[in-house]
Protein backbone atom coordinates (compact mmCIF):
# COMPACT_ATOMS: atom_id res chain seq x y z
CA UNK A 1 0.00 0.00 0.00
CA UNK A 2 2.86 2.37 0.88
CA UNK A 3 4.45 1.57 -2.48
CA UNK A 4 1.22 2.40 -4.23
CA UNK A 5 0.92 5.72 -2.39
CA UNK A 6 4.52 6.55 -3.31
CA UNK A 7 3.73 5.83 -6.98
CA UNK A 8 0.66 8.07 -6.82
CA UNK A 9 2.69 10.90 -5.29
CA UNK A 10 5.38 10.52 -7.94
CA UNK A 11 2.68 10.65 -10.64
CA UNK A 12 1.59 13.93 -9.04
CA UNK A 13 5.13 15.30 -9.22
CA UNK A 14 5.30 14.23 -12.86
CA UNK A 15 2.18 16.22 -13.71
CA UNK A 16 3.68 19.26 -12.06
CA UNK A 17 6.78 19.18 -14.19
CA UNK A 18 4.65 18.93 -17.33
CA UNK A 19 3.00 22.25 -16.60
CA UNK A 20 4.62 25.67 -16.49
CA UNK A 21 2.21 27.00 -13.94
CA UNK A 22 4.22 27.81 -10.87
CA UNK A 23 1.46 29.45 -8.89
CA UNK A 24 -1.66 27.85 -7.48
CA UNK A 25 -4.45 30.39 -7.94
CA UNK A 26 -8.21 30.51 -7.70
CA UNK A 27 -10.93 33.13 -7.81
CA UNK A 28 -13.62 32.91 -5.16
CA UNK A 29 -16.95 34.68 -5.73
CA UNK A 30 -17.13 35.54 -2.00
CA UNK A 31 -15.89 38.78 -0.46
CA UNK A 32 -12.31 38.94 0.79
CA UNK A 33 -13.07 39.31 4.51
CA UNK A 34 -15.30 36.23 4.46
CA UNK A 35 -12.77 34.29 2.38
CA UNK A 36 -10.08 35.14 4.95
CA UNK A 37 -12.18 33.71 7.79
CA UNK A 38 -12.95 30.52 5.88
CA UNK A 39 -9.33 30.15 4.75
CA UNK A 40 -8.10 30.22 8.33
CA UNK A 41 -10.63 27.56 9.33
CA UNK A 42 -9.74 25.46 6.30
CA UNK A 43 -6.03 25.62 7.08
CA UNK A 44 -6.74 24.24 10.56
CA UNK A 45 -8.98 21.52 9.13
CA UNK A 46 -6.07 20.35 7.00
CA UNK A 47 -3.93 19.96 10.10
CA UNK A 48 -1.82 23.09 9.73
CA UNK A 49 -1.35 25.92 12.19
CA UNK A 50 -1.94 29.53 11.14
CA UNK A 51 1.27 31.30 12.15
CA UNK A 52 0.16 34.85 11.44
CA UNK A 53 -1.48 37.18 8.95
CA UNK A 54 0.32 40.04 7.28
CA UNK A 55 -1.69 43.12 6.21
CA UNK A 56 -0.02 44.43 3.07
CA UNK A 57 -2.73 47.01 2.34
CA UNK A 58 -2.41 48.49 5.83
CA UNK A 59 1.28 49.26 5.35
CA UNK A 60 0.65 50.84 1.98
CA UNK A 61 -2.24 52.92 3.30
CA UNK A 62 0.04 54.22 6.05
CA UNK A 63 2.25 55.59 3.28
CA UNK A 64 -0.78 56.97 1.39
CA UNK A 65 -0.79 54.33 -1.33
CA UNK A 66 -4.32 53.26 -2.23
CA UNK A 67 -4.85 49.53 -2.09
CA UNK A 68 -7.67 47.01 -1.94
CA UNK A 69 -7.83 44.31 0.74
CA UNK A 70 -4.53 42.44 0.57
CA UNK A 71 -3.44 39.90 3.17
CA UNK A 72 -0.88 37.14 3.34
CA UNK A 73 -1.64 34.16 5.59
CA UNK A 74 1.34 32.15 6.90
CA UNK A 75 0.82 28.56 7.97
CA UNK A 76 2.64 25.31 8.52
CA UNK A 77 3.36 22.35 10.75
CA UNK A 78 6.23 22.94 13.13
CA UNK A 79 7.45 19.36 12.88
CA UNK A 80 7.75 19.57 9.10
CA UNK A 81 9.38 23.00 9.23
CA UNK A 82 12.00 21.69 11.66
CA UNK A 83 12.70 18.55 9.65
CA UNK A 84 13.12 20.47 6.40
CA UNK A 85 15.32 23.20 7.90
CA UNK A 86 17.55 20.60 9.52
CA UNK A 87 18.47 19.35 6.07
CA UNK A 88 18.03 22.56 4.09
CA UNK A 89 18.40 25.90 5.88
CA UNK A 90 18.10 27.46 2.41
CA UNK A 91 14.40 26.48 2.51
CA UNK A 92 13.85 28.96 5.38
CA UNK A 93 12.74 31.86 3.11
CA UNK A 94 9.88 29.66 1.87
CA UNK A 95 8.63 28.66 5.31
CA UNK A 96 6.09 28.88 6.80
CA UNK A 97 3.98 28.35 3.70
CA UNK A 98 1.81 31.26 2.63
CA UNK A 99 -1.30 32.18 0.69
CA UNK A 100 -2.05 35.69 -0.57
CA UNK A 101 -5.66 36.90 -0.38
CA UNK A 102 -6.45 39.81 -2.69
CA UNK A 103 -9.79 41.53 -3.22
CA UNK A 104 -10.92 42.19 -6.76
CA UNK A 105 -14.09 44.19 -6.35
CA UNK A 106 -16.64 41.71 -4.91
CA UNK A 107 -14.57 38.64 -5.70
CA UNK A 108 -11.33 37.41 -4.15
CA UNK A 109 -8.18 36.04 -5.70
CA UNK A 110 -6.12 33.56 -3.70
CA UNK A 111 -2.61 32.69 -4.77
CA UNK A 112 0.32 30.67 -3.51
CA UNK A 113 3.60 29.56 -4.97
CA UNK A 114 3.34 25.92 -6.06
CA UNK A 115 5.78 24.26 -3.63
CA UNK A 116 6.73 21.80 -6.37
CA UNK A 117 8.35 24.69 -8.26
CA UNK A 118 11.13 24.50 -5.67
CA UNK A 119 11.84 20.81 -6.33
CA UNK A 120 14.35 21.28 -9.21
CA UNK A 121 16.52 23.31 -6.84
CA UNK A 122 16.87 20.26 -4.59
CA UNK A 123 17.55 17.55 -7.17
CA UNK A 124 18.95 15.00 -4.73
CA UNK A 125 16.25 15.01 -2.07
CA UNK A 126 13.42 12.72 -3.16
CA UNK A 127 11.89 12.87 0.31
CA UNK A 128 11.60 16.65 0.03
CA UNK A 129 10.00 16.27 -3.41
CA UNK A 130 7.28 14.09 -1.90
CA UNK A 131 6.71 16.63 0.87
CA UNK A 132 6.53 19.50 -1.66
CA UNK A 133 3.98 17.48 -3.66
CA UNK A 134 1.91 16.92 -0.53
CA UNK A 135 2.01 20.62 0.33
CA UNK A 136 0.86 21.36 -3.21
CA UNK A 137 -2.00 18.86 -2.92
CA UNK A 138 -3.12 20.41 0.36
CA UNK A 139 -2.90 24.01 -0.89
CA UNK A 140 -4.70 23.08 -4.09
CA UNK A 141 -7.47 21.29 -2.17
CA UNK A 142 -7.84 24.18 0.28
CA UNK A 143 -8.07 26.74 -2.49
CA UNK A 144 -10.57 24.58 -4.36
CA UNK A 145 -12.82 24.67 -1.31
CA UNK A 146 -12.61 28.47 -1.30
CA UNK A 147 -13.28 28.66 -5.02
CA UNK A 148 -16.53 26.84 -4.40
CA UNK A 149 -17.70 29.28 -1.74
CA UNK A 150 -20.98 30.91 -2.59
CA UNK A 151 -21.27 34.60 -3.32
CA UNK A 152 -22.72 36.51 -0.38
CA UNK A 153 -26.35 37.58 -0.99
CA UNK B 1 -3.67 -5.73 -3.21
CA UNK B 2 -3.97 -6.43 -6.96
CA UNK B 3 -7.67 -5.53 -6.92
CA UNK B 4 -6.98 -2.38 -4.93
CA UNK B 5 -4.46 -1.26 -7.55
CA UNK B 6 -6.91 -1.94 -10.39
CA UNK B 7 -9.62 -0.04 -8.54
CA UNK B 8 -7.33 2.96 -7.95
CA UNK B 9 -6.17 3.00 -11.57
CA UNK B 10 -9.78 2.81 -12.75
CA UNK B 11 -10.71 5.72 -10.52
CA UNK B 12 -7.76 7.73 -11.87
CA UNK B 13 -8.84 7.14 -15.46
CA UNK B 14 -12.48 8.14 -14.89
CA UNK B 15 -11.93 11.87 -15.55
CA UNK B 16 -10.20 10.97 -18.83
CA UNK B 17 -13.21 9.03 -20.07
CA UNK B 18 -15.87 11.60 -19.16
CA UNK B 19 -16.65 14.37 -21.66
CA UNK B 20 -14.82 17.51 -20.55
CA UNK B 21 -16.95 20.21 -18.95
CA UNK B 22 -15.84 23.52 -20.49
CA UNK B 23 -17.41 25.66 -17.79
CA UNK B 24 -15.79 23.70 -14.98
CA UNK B 25 -12.44 23.73 -16.79
CA UNK B 26 -12.68 27.46 -17.42
CA UNK B 27 -13.55 28.18 -13.81
CA UNK B 28 -10.73 25.98 -12.56
CA UNK B 29 -8.02 27.21 -14.93
CA UNK B 30 -8.96 30.57 -16.40
CA UNK B 31 -11.38 32.47 -14.14
CA UNK B 32 -8.72 33.49 -11.64
CA UNK B 33 -7.13 35.81 -14.21
CA UNK B 34 -9.91 36.40 -16.77
CA UNK B 35 -12.80 36.51 -14.22
CA UNK B 36 -15.95 34.40 -14.29
CA UNK B 37 -17.31 35.64 -17.62
CA UNK B 38 -14.20 37.13 -19.19
CA UNK B 39 -14.45 40.49 -17.43
CA UNK B 40 -10.67 40.46 -17.06
CA UNK B 41 -8.44 41.03 -14.07
CA UNK B 42 -4.82 40.01 -13.94
CA UNK B 43 -5.55 38.60 -17.39
CA UNK B 44 -6.94 40.13 -20.54
CA UNK B 45 -10.68 40.81 -20.62
CA UNK B 46 -12.29 38.43 -23.09
CA UNK B 47 -14.79 40.94 -24.41
CA UNK B 48 -17.30 40.24 -27.16
CA UNK B 49 -15.31 42.55 -29.43
CA UNK B 50 -12.01 40.75 -28.83
CA UNK B 51 -13.60 37.32 -29.19
CA UNK B 52 -15.24 38.36 -32.46
CA UNK B 53 -11.80 39.13 -33.88
CA UNK B 54 -9.96 35.96 -32.97
CA UNK B 55 -10.41 32.42 -34.24
CA UNK B 56 -11.03 29.31 -32.15
CA UNK B 57 -7.65 28.11 -33.35
CA UNK B 58 -6.00 31.25 -31.94
CA UNK B 59 -7.68 30.79 -28.54
CA UNK B 60 -6.76 27.10 -28.43
CA UNK B 61 -3.12 27.76 -29.34
CA UNK B 62 -2.96 30.60 -26.82
CA UNK B 63 -4.18 28.23 -24.09
CA UNK B 64 -1.58 25.69 -25.18
CA UNK B 65 1.50 27.89 -25.51
CA UNK B 66 0.60 30.83 -23.27
CA UNK B 67 2.56 34.05 -23.46
CA UNK B 68 6.10 33.55 -22.20
CA UNK B 69 7.01 36.47 -19.95
CA UNK B 70 3.49 38.00 -20.06
CA UNK B 71 1.78 36.22 -17.14
CA UNK B 72 -0.38 33.81 -19.18
CA UNK B 73 1.06 30.34 -18.55
CA UNK B 74 0.99 27.47 -21.00
CA UNK B 75 -1.65 24.89 -20.17
CA UNK B 76 0.14 22.04 -21.83
CA UNK B 77 -1.22 19.46 -19.39
CA UNK B 78 -4.77 19.91 -20.73
CA UNK B 79 -5.91 17.48 -23.40
CA UNK B 80 -7.06 18.70 -26.82
CA UNK B 81 -10.63 17.82 -25.85
CA UNK B 82 -10.34 19.90 -22.69
CA UNK B 83 -8.94 22.90 -24.58
CA UNK B 84 -11.75 22.63 -27.15
CA UNK B 85 -14.29 22.45 -24.33
CA UNK B 86 -12.94 25.69 -22.85
CA UNK B 87 -13.09 27.38 -26.26
CA UNK B 88 -16.70 26.24 -26.71
CA UNK B 89 -17.59 27.56 -23.27
CA UNK B 90 -16.02 30.96 -24.03
CA UNK B 91 -17.96 31.08 -27.32
CA UNK B 92 -21.19 30.25 -25.50
CA UNK B 93 -21.16 33.70 -23.85
CA UNK B 94 -22.13 35.38 -27.09
CA UNK B 95 -23.58 32.33 -28.83
CA UNK B 96 -21.73 33.40 -31.97
CA UNK B 97 -19.05 31.32 -33.67
CA UNK B 98 -15.58 32.78 -34.00
CA UNK B 99 -14.15 33.91 -37.34
CA UNK B 100 -12.10 31.50 -39.38
CA UNK B 101 -8.90 32.73 -41.01
CA UNK B 102 -6.69 31.27 -43.71
CA UNK B 103 -3.53 29.83 -42.22
CA UNK B 104 -1.34 30.57 -45.22
CA UNK B 105 1.28 33.31 -44.93
CA UNK B 106 0.50 36.65 -46.58
CA UNK B 107 2.80 37.79 -49.34
CA UNK B 108 4.25 40.85 -47.63
CA UNK B 109 7.62 42.59 -47.76
CA UNK B 110 9.07 43.15 -44.30
CA UNK B 111 11.46 45.85 -45.60
CA UNK B 112 8.49 47.88 -46.83
CA UNK B 113 6.55 47.06 -43.66
CA UNK B 114 9.24 48.34 -41.27
CA UNK B 115 8.75 52.09 -41.89
CA UNK B 116 4.97 51.63 -41.81
CA UNK B 117 5.22 49.80 -38.50
CA UNK B 118 7.44 52.58 -37.13
CA UNK B 119 5.00 55.23 -38.29
CA UNK B 120 1.73 53.65 -37.14
CA UNK B 121 2.38 50.96 -34.54
CA UNK B 122 5.46 51.82 -32.46
CA UNK B 123 3.70 54.35 -30.24
CA UNK B 124 1.62 51.61 -28.57
CA UNK B 125 3.35 48.34 -29.42
CA UNK B 126 6.90 49.63 -28.89
CA UNK B 127 9.83 49.61 -31.28
CA UNK B 128 10.52 45.93 -30.68
CA UNK B 129 6.81 45.02 -30.50
CA UNK B 130 6.92 44.31 -26.76
CA UNK B 131 3.69 46.20 -26.17
CA UNK B 132 5.12 48.15 -23.28
CA UNK B 133 2.65 50.36 -21.51
CA UNK B 134 -0.07 50.41 -18.87
CA UNK B 135 -2.84 47.88 -19.12
CA UNK B 136 -3.47 44.41 -17.81
CA UNK B 137 -2.97 43.67 -14.14
CA UNK B 138 -5.86 45.69 -12.86
CA UNK B 139 -5.96 44.60 -9.25
CA UNK B 140 -5.24 47.14 -6.53
CA UNK B 141 -5.19 50.73 -7.64
CA UNK B 142 -4.39 50.30 -11.29
CA UNK B 143 -6.65 52.35 -13.51
CA UNK B 144 -9.39 50.28 -15.04
CA UNK B 145 -10.13 52.74 -17.80
CA UNK B 146 -7.46 51.18 -20.01
CA UNK B 147 -7.91 47.50 -19.53
CA UNK B 148 -5.87 46.08 -22.35
CA UNK B 149 -2.16 46.33 -22.71
CA UNK B 150 -1.11 46.59 -26.37
CA UNK B 151 -0.36 43.09 -27.63
CA UNK B 152 3.24 41.89 -27.35
CA UNK B 153 3.64 41.22 -31.04
CA UNK B 154 7.16 39.88 -30.56
CA UNK B 155 6.02 37.29 -28.04
CA UNK B 156 6.65 33.73 -29.24
CA UNK B 157 3.23 32.71 -27.90
CA UNK B 158 1.51 35.38 -29.98
CA UNK B 159 3.60 34.57 -33.03
CA UNK B 160 2.66 30.89 -32.81
CA UNK B 161 -1.03 31.53 -32.15
CA UNK B 162 -1.95 34.37 -34.53
CA UNK B 163 -2.25 33.73 -38.25
CA UNK B 164 -1.19 36.43 -40.72
CA UNK B 165 -4.78 36.79 -41.87
CA UNK B 166 -6.00 37.38 -38.31
CA UNK B 167 -3.42 40.12 -37.65
CA UNK B 168 -4.28 41.66 -41.03
CA UNK B 169 -7.96 41.69 -40.13
CA UNK B 170 -7.37 43.31 -36.72
CA UNK B 171 -5.14 46.02 -38.22
CA UNK B 172 -7.94 46.92 -40.61
CA UNK B 173 -10.77 46.82 -38.06
CA UNK B 174 -8.98 48.20 -34.98
CA UNK B 175 -9.91 47.31 -31.41
CA UNK B 176 -11.96 49.69 -29.31
CA UNK B 177 -11.23 48.11 -25.92
CA UNK B 178 -7.51 48.69 -26.30
CA UNK B 179 -7.80 52.04 -28.06
CA UNK B 180 -6.44 50.63 -31.32
CA UNK B 181 -7.68 52.63 -34.32
CA UNK B 182 -8.79 51.12 -37.60
CA UNK B 183 -6.20 51.47 -40.37
CA UNK B 184 -8.71 50.80 -43.14
CA UNK B 185 -8.46 54.29 -44.56
CA UNK B 186 -4.73 54.68 -43.90
CA UNK B 187 -3.20 51.48 -45.26
CA UNK B 188 -3.88 49.37 -48.33
CA UNK B 189 -4.25 45.60 -48.13
CA UNK B 190 -0.73 45.17 -49.46
CA UNK B 191 0.69 47.66 -46.95
CA UNK B 192 -0.96 45.76 -44.09
CA UNK B 193 0.54 42.55 -45.47
CA UNK B 194 3.94 44.29 -45.43
CA UNK B 195 3.43 45.32 -41.81
CA UNK B 196 2.47 41.73 -40.92
CA UNK B 197 5.63 40.49 -42.65
CA UNK B 198 7.64 42.91 -40.54
CA UNK B 199 5.82 41.81 -37.35
CA UNK B 200 6.99 38.28 -38.15
CA UNK B 201 10.61 39.44 -37.93
CA UNK B 202 10.23 40.85 -34.39
CA UNK B 203 12.09 38.96 -31.70
CA UNK B 204 11.58 39.03 -27.94
CA UNK B 205 14.19 40.98 -25.99
CA UNK B 206 17.00 39.04 -24.35
CA UNK B 207 16.24 38.23 -20.72
CA UNK B 208 18.52 39.46 -18.00
CA UNK B 209 19.38 36.71 -15.57
CA UNK B 210 20.53 36.75 -12.01
CA UNK B 211 24.17 36.36 -11.07
CA UNK B 212 25.65 33.14 -12.38
CA UNK B 213 27.04 32.24 -8.97
CA UNK B 214 23.52 31.99 -7.51
CA UNK B 215 21.61 30.76 -10.54
CA UNK B 216 19.48 27.66 -9.88
CA UNK B 217 19.84 28.00 -6.12
CA UNK B 218 16.81 28.57 -3.90
CA UNK B 219 18.47 31.08 -1.59
CA UNK B 220 21.44 33.31 -0.99
CA UNK B 221 23.37 32.07 2.03
CA UNK B 222 26.27 33.79 3.75
CA UNK B 223 28.04 32.75 6.92
CA UNK B 224 28.44 35.55 9.43
CA UNK B 225 31.68 35.98 11.36
CA UNK B 226 29.67 37.59 14.17
CA UNK B 227 27.53 36.08 16.91
CA UNK B 228 23.78 35.68 16.41
CA UNK B 229 22.66 38.90 18.12
CA UNK B 230 25.30 41.07 16.43
CA UNK B 231 24.43 39.59 13.04
CA UNK B 232 20.73 40.40 13.56
CA UNK B 233 21.63 44.01 14.40
CA UNK B 234 23.99 44.22 11.42
CA UNK B 235 21.25 43.05 9.04
CA UNK B 236 18.81 45.62 10.45
CA UNK B 237 21.34 48.43 10.10
CA UNK B 238 22.23 47.44 6.56
CA UNK B 239 18.54 47.33 5.60
CA UNK B 240 17.90 50.75 7.13
CA UNK B 241 20.89 52.08 5.19
CA UNK B 242 19.32 50.70 2.00
CA UNK B 243 16.09 52.68 2.70
CA UNK B 244 13.95 49.81 3.84
CA UNK B 245 11.43 49.99 6.64
CA UNK B 246 11.89 47.14 9.10
CA UNK B 247 8.97 45.37 10.77
CA UNK B 248 9.31 43.80 14.20
CA UNK B 249 11.34 40.61 13.68
CA UNK B 250 9.62 37.24 14.09
CA UNK B 251 10.95 33.88 15.03
CA UNK B 252 10.64 31.54 12.10
CA UNK B 253 8.54 29.12 14.13
CA UNK B 254 6.49 31.83 15.84
CA UNK B 255 2.79 31.03 15.76
CA UNK B 256 3.45 27.43 14.75
CA UNK B 257 4.23 26.30 18.26
CA UNK B 258 3.92 27.62 21.81
CA UNK B 259 6.22 30.38 23.03
CA UNK B 260 8.25 28.01 25.21
CA UNK B 261 9.08 25.60 22.38
CA UNK B 262 9.85 28.14 19.69
CA UNK B 263 13.41 28.15 18.37
CA UNK B 264 14.71 31.62 19.24
CA UNK B 265 17.87 31.17 17.19
CA UNK B 266 15.99 31.44 13.90
CA UNK B 267 14.81 34.98 13.21
CA UNK B 268 13.09 36.51 10.19
CA UNK B 269 13.88 40.17 9.65
CA UNK B 270 11.03 41.46 7.51
CA UNK B 271 11.47 44.64 5.53
CA UNK B 272 9.72 46.71 2.90
CA UNK B 273 10.01 49.80 0.78
CA UNK B 274 6.35 50.72 0.32
CA UNK B 275 6.95 52.91 -2.72
CA UNK B 276 8.66 50.01 -4.46
CA UNK B 277 6.06 47.55 -3.20
CA UNK B 278 3.24 49.66 -4.62
CA UNK B 279 5.04 49.82 -7.94
CA UNK B 280 5.71 46.08 -7.92
CA UNK B 281 2.13 45.13 -7.03
CA UNK B 282 1.04 47.12 -10.04
CA UNK B 283 3.42 45.13 -12.19
CA UNK B 284 2.07 41.90 -10.73
CA UNK B 285 -0.63 41.75 -8.06
CA UNK B 286 0.26 38.12 -7.34
CA UNK B 287 3.48 39.23 -5.72
CA UNK B 288 1.93 38.75 -2.27
CA UNK B 289 2.68 35.04 -2.63
CA UNK B 290 6.33 35.83 -1.88
CA UNK B 291 5.88 38.77 0.47
CA UNK B 292 7.12 40.19 2.73
CA UNK B 293 10.78 40.57 1.85
CA UNK B 294 12.80 39.02 4.62
CA UNK B 295 16.29 38.01 5.58
CA UNK B 296 16.59 35.11 8.00
CA UNK B 297 19.35 34.73 10.55
CA UNK B 298 19.76 31.15 11.67
CA UNK B 299 22.19 29.69 14.17
CA UNK B 300 23.05 26.02 13.72
CA UNK B 301 26.01 23.83 14.50
CA UNK B 302 27.86 26.82 15.95
CA UNK B 303 27.51 28.81 12.71
CA UNK B 304 25.43 31.91 12.09
CA UNK B 305 23.86 31.92 8.63
CA UNK B 306 22.25 34.87 6.85
CA UNK B 307 19.72 33.66 4.31
CA UNK B 308 17.41 35.31 1.79
CA UNK B 309 15.25 33.88 -0.98
CA UNK B 310 16.95 33.99 -4.35
CA UNK B 311 14.76 36.82 -5.62
CA UNK B 312 16.04 36.67 -9.19
CA UNK B 313 15.08 33.00 -9.33
CA UNK B 314 11.83 33.52 -7.46
CA UNK B 315 10.69 36.29 -9.82
CA UNK B 316 10.86 33.89 -12.76
CA UNK B 317 8.02 31.82 -11.25
CA UNK B 318 5.54 34.54 -12.20
CA UNK B 319 6.06 34.38 -15.97
CA UNK B 320 6.20 38.17 -15.96
CA UNK B 321 9.23 39.57 -17.69
CA UNK B 322 8.88 43.00 -16.10
CA UNK B 323 8.94 41.40 -12.68
CA UNK B 324 11.89 39.20 -13.63
CA UNK B 325 13.87 42.32 -14.49
CA UNK B 326 13.05 43.77 -11.06
CA UNK B 327 14.11 40.48 -9.47
CA UNK B 328 17.56 40.87 -11.01
CA UNK B 329 17.86 44.41 -9.61
CA UNK B 330 16.61 43.31 -6.19
CA UNK B 331 19.21 40.55 -6.14
CA UNK B 332 21.95 43.14 -6.26
CA UNK B 333 20.40 45.14 -3.39
CA UNK B 334 19.78 42.13 -1.13
CA UNK B 335 23.21 40.67 -1.72
CA UNK B 336 24.83 44.01 -0.88
CA UNK B 337 22.80 44.18 2.37
CA UNK B 338 23.85 40.64 3.26
CA UNK B 339 27.48 41.34 2.43
CA UNK B 340 27.46 44.51 4.50
CA UNK B 341 25.98 42.64 7.46
CA UNK B 342 28.55 39.87 7.32
CA UNK B 343 31.67 41.87 6.45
Amino acid sequence: MRKLLAILLIVGVGFASASERNLVMVRSPARAAHVMDVLKETILEYGYQVAHTQRCDGGMAEFHYKSDFYRVVFFGKVKEVREVLKRHPEMSPYLPLKIAVVAEKDATVLAAVDPRALAPMFPDDAELHVLLARWYNDIDAMLEELRELKKAP
Amino acid sequence: MKYLSILLLSLLSLPLMAAPDGKALYERNCSVCHHFKGEGGIGLPLTAEILSQVSDDYIAKTIRVGRPGRIMPSFNALSDAQVQAIVRYIRSWSGKPGPVFKTTRLQGDSARGKPLFEKHCVRCHGKDGSGEGPGTGVTLSRERSFMVMPAALNNPGFQQSASDAMIHDIVLSGRKVGGMPSFKSKLTDQEVADVVAYVRTLKPPALHQGMEEWRGKPAYIMESPYDFETTVENVKQALTGANFRIFPPRYLEQGLTDEFSVNTRQISIRFCNFKELYHLLNIDPRLGTVLPCRINVIERDGKVLVISANVAQLATLFNNQELSEVGVLMEEIILSVMEEATL
